[in-house]
């Protein structure tokens, strides 16, 4: 029996892998996985450092300093804590479902972020439709989210728990729109395509409204200020978050920051033309786009004010679809039609 | 001006109706022989105040609510009650409002009694 | 149907010891009732049991974001009742110290308001940065950064130090460019707008009714400032104007304070430049232990959080009563009727924009 055959991934063979036997496959699958986990865990934690340093400098305070050089450490400790904490969940919660899911979305998380090439060469998938996978996948976790808000059992996190649901009706459908535009300029819903259809314009250029509605879409979408509703400190405590033992909330430290990165990669091979840049090796080129859009929304973060759940649902149906529809109608007419 | 507490609405809808619309402060002193609630009310465009001092018995301390003139009085209402044990009529009971203790008596009257800690540093 | 929910005491946007029960339809809140109590030390009853100059460090912890403005409503109510003049120098050195306090406090407010919006702590950090450099001001003034107890009947603890002018001039001439880019990053944000504008609203003849007080009574229209219609001090020689709005929603409580800051300002400059020269210092404590005069006596200060009231019945050595009208407490009173039918986030802005401090409400 072909081993291929068993996996569920077996569309999304890396490229690299040498094609002959099924243990050359599951080697070569192994082998990209433990580099791509090396690459998610050196950013996440590289970026839980840079937030704090540059949230920190926003607000003219120091950061951490006193743990590692710059206070690089800090994030180990903080993690080392979290770890030694006990480990409990609460009597009225769902005990099956609110401690799976976490683990649930990370992993998906993390296989979206295997998906997504790093480089020509370095790619999980060299499937036609990987942006419709991750399309999907990436709005499985609002409902995710709503799953654990409810099963915890905690008001505050029931609360969180519709405020995603509410969430997703209100981004989803711009940003498939903005994407299907993507797709249709390039003329395919393969990552590769679409990077190689922007070596001579980035898309950001051809479609910035696109780019606009993509980017608070996004924002939305990794639960970032001004749309961090679903935890909102100052309103639910920490929403769907509330009653999330400290080992489980290292868990949800990692998810935010790899879901970081992949809408970060996400924004930078649909807009920024991905890994194409001149000298540097294309892995860097993405790397150093991915850092830059990051740093952008940190910046975001730090400065903007929560929006209501109630003006999002109309900014969402209101100015971001049509924008979407107006941005498609555009870009078909003048660049494709 | 000292009032009867059966005219004390009237005397806080006469004033009202002659602009002190602003109630101040509710609070009352207790006097050992007395207890005398006191309503501070104000006249916004003039800044003008005037005070209503009711009388009242220890033994038999209550005054009507307020709320119906102001609805300020309420939390004033409640607080002299937890603290003076002054009853009032005409609103319905309420938790007590800054006390979390299950002890009795009223703190600010002069025969509160202490706590033991304290009768043992004196 | 509705889902009754519990907020506080612990949570991160109740400033410090507050509870809220809330009950919610979806995301429409029906009704909030505040629960408070939960800092409640009897601070009315501690001081009948202690001589005059033991209590001033009591008020202060009362509104511990702005301690000065209590020790001064006690001292001056203390004043009244033992019939002490306050002397000429000592009128204009309380007024600067007051005022510094209350631009003090409306930072602190201003940070904190913020963050009930849910903004990441910028704004907060910034301004306690910049309250930090009153709080300096006032260590030289007093010798303290947080608890100054700085007055004492008749006059002050000690006079301004050398130099405090100047450096005050300094600091306001940063504050007042500082807030106003505060206010340009604000103003400018849509969604700072649309969580502010329109919500929350408190009309005029409600907030009379409820007794609301000092910035929120304005912002909903009425020009009521103790410092002008009841003015004490110097305020009256230094044409001080109350800061009004009409609307009456989070947006206007935002405008009026900020108002105020460069309105308090515009007042410490003016001070500083006519302050006379001569002595502050306050009566010998030997002195105020010799007894009361008047048996019934009330102050009432605007505080920066609104007006604040002691009626104060008086033994010769210490109060026999001392009945405190405390700004947050009748604030908070109103949070109820402030806040019927508005969304769940609405609370939190509408909550912030009171400015309470529960040490305040619970007394």
């Amino acid at each position: 029996m072909q081993i291929s055959s068993l996996l569920a991934i077996a569309p999304f063979l890396p490229a690299s892998a040498s094609p002959g036997s099924a243990l050359g496959e599951l080697v070569g699958i192994v082998e990209y996985a433990i580099a791509v986990a090396v690459i998610i865990i050196v950013f996440d934690y590289v970026f839980g450092w840079l937030e704090r340093k540059v949230v920190a400098k926003i607000q003219k305070r120091h950061g951490p300093t006193y743990a590692g050089k710059y206070g690089i450490l800090q994030n180990m400790a903080d993690i080392l804590k979290l770890l030694s904490k006990q480990h409990m969940a609460p009597a009225n919660s769902d005990k099956p479902l609110f401690l799976a899911t976490l683990p649930i979305m990370l992993a998906v998380t993390l296989f979206l972020v295997l998906l997504i090439p790093f480089s020509p060469t370095l790619s999980g998938s060299s499937s036609g439709f990987v942006l419709l996978v991750v399309l999907v996948l990436v709005s499985f976790m609002p409902l995710m989210i709503f799953v654990n808000g409810f099963a915890s059992g905690n008001k505050f996190s029931a609360i969180s728990a519709e405020r995603s649901v509410v969430m997703l009706l209100s981004y989803e459908i711009p940003l498939v729109l903005v994407v299907a535009t993507a797709a249709a300029l390039a003329g395919g819903y393969s990552l590769n395509g679409i990077v190689g259809a922007q070596s001579q314009l980035w898309y950001v250029l051809l479609m910035p409204i696109g780019f606009v509605i993509f980017f608070i879409a996004m924002l939305a979408e990794l639960e970032r200020p001004p749309f961090d509703m679903r935890e909102a400190d100052s309103e639910l405590i920490a929403g769907w978050l509330t009653d999330v033992s400290p080992p489980y909330y290292v868990l949800a430290l990692f998810l935010d920051y790899s879901r970081m990165l992949l809408g970060s990669m996400l924004i930078a091979i649909l807009f920024f033309g991905g890994w194409e840049g001149p000298v540097l090796p294309p892995i860097v080129w993405l790397l150093i786009k991915v850092f830059a859009i990051a740093f952008f929304i940190m910046i975001v973060r730090a400065t903007m004010v929560r929006m209501r759940i109630d003006r999002l649902l109309r900014f969402g149906w209101l100015i971001l679809l049509p924008l979407a529809f107006v941005n498609l109608i555009v870009t078909y007419v003048l660049l494709i039609g | 001006m000292k009032t009867e507490r059966n005219e004390l609405l009237n005397g806080l809808e006469g004033l009202y109706s002659k602009g002190y619309t602003y109630l101040v402060k509710i609070y009352a002193v207790d006097y050992v022989k007395t207890l005398e609630a006191v309503y501070v009310v104000r006249n916004m465009e003039e800044a003008k105040e005037e005070r209503l001092e009711v009388e009242l018995d220890p033994s038999d301390a209550w005054v009507p609510s307020a709320m119906r003139v102001y609805k300020a009085a309420d939390w004033y209402e409640r607080e002299m009650q937890e603290m003076f044990a002054i009853t009032i009529k005409g609103r319905q009971a309420e938790r007590l409002l800054l006390e979390k203790w299950n002890g009795s008596g009223a703190p600010l009257r002069k025969n509160f009694a202490w706590s033991e800690p304290y009768e043992k540093m004196k | 149907m509705s889902t009754r929910i519990n907020i506080g005491p612990v949570h991160p946007s109740t400033h410090g010891v507050l509870r809220l029960v809330a009950d919610i339809e979806g995301d429409t809140v029906l009704r909030v009732e505040p629960h408070i109590g939960f800092l409640h030390r009897g601070v009315e009853k501690l001081v009948e049991n202690r001589m005059y100059m033991q209590s001033p460090a009591y008020m202060e912890k009362l509104d511990y974001a702005a301690p000065m403005s209590y020790d001064e409503l006690y001292v001056a109510v203390v004043e009244k009742a033992m019939g002490v003049e306050v002397k000429e120098r000592a009128q204009w050195v309380r007024v600067v110290l007051l005022e510094l306090q209350r631009i003090a406090s409306h930072l602190l407010w201003l940070g904190t308001a913020a963050n009930d919006l849910g903004q990441f702590f910028t704004l907060f950090m910034w301004c306690m940065k910049d309250r930090d450099m009153i709080l300096r001001l006032l260590e030289s003034a007093s010798g303290a950064r947080m608890f100054y107890v700085n007055m004492r009947m008749g006059g002050l603890v000690q006079d301004l130090p050398p130099g405090f002018g100047g450096g005050a001039r300094d600091v306001l001439d940063y504050l007042e460019r500082r807030v106003k880019k505060y206010e340009a990053y604000l103003e400018k944000n849509p969604v700072f707008m649309e969580r502010t504008k329109g919500v929350g609203v408190l009309g005029k003849e409600d907030a009379i009714n409820l007794g609301v007080t000092g910035p929120v009574l304005r912002a909903s229209g009425v020009g009521y400032d103790t410092r002008k219609d009841n003015a004490y001090y110097v305020y009256g020689k230094l044409s001080f104007r109350p800061q009004t709005r009409s609307e009456g929603d989070v947006f206007a409580r935002y405008r009026v304070r900020m108002m105020e800051i460069a309105e308090s300002i515009r007042l410490v400059r003016d001070a500083l430049d006519r302050m006379p020269d001569g002595d502050a210092i306050g009566m010998p404590v030997r002195l105020i232990t010799t007894g009361a005069k008047n048996r019934e006596a009330s102050a009432s200060r605007e505080t920066p959080r609104g007006e604040g009231i002691m009626y104060m019945v008086a033994d010769p050595q210490r109060p026999y009563r001392l009945a405190i009208r405390s700004p947050t407490f009748v604030n908070l009173a109103a949070l109820t009727h402030i806040a019927k039918d508005c969304r769940l986030a609405d609370v939190f802005a509408i909550l912030g924009s009171l400015d309470i401090v529960m040490g305040d409400a619970d007394k």
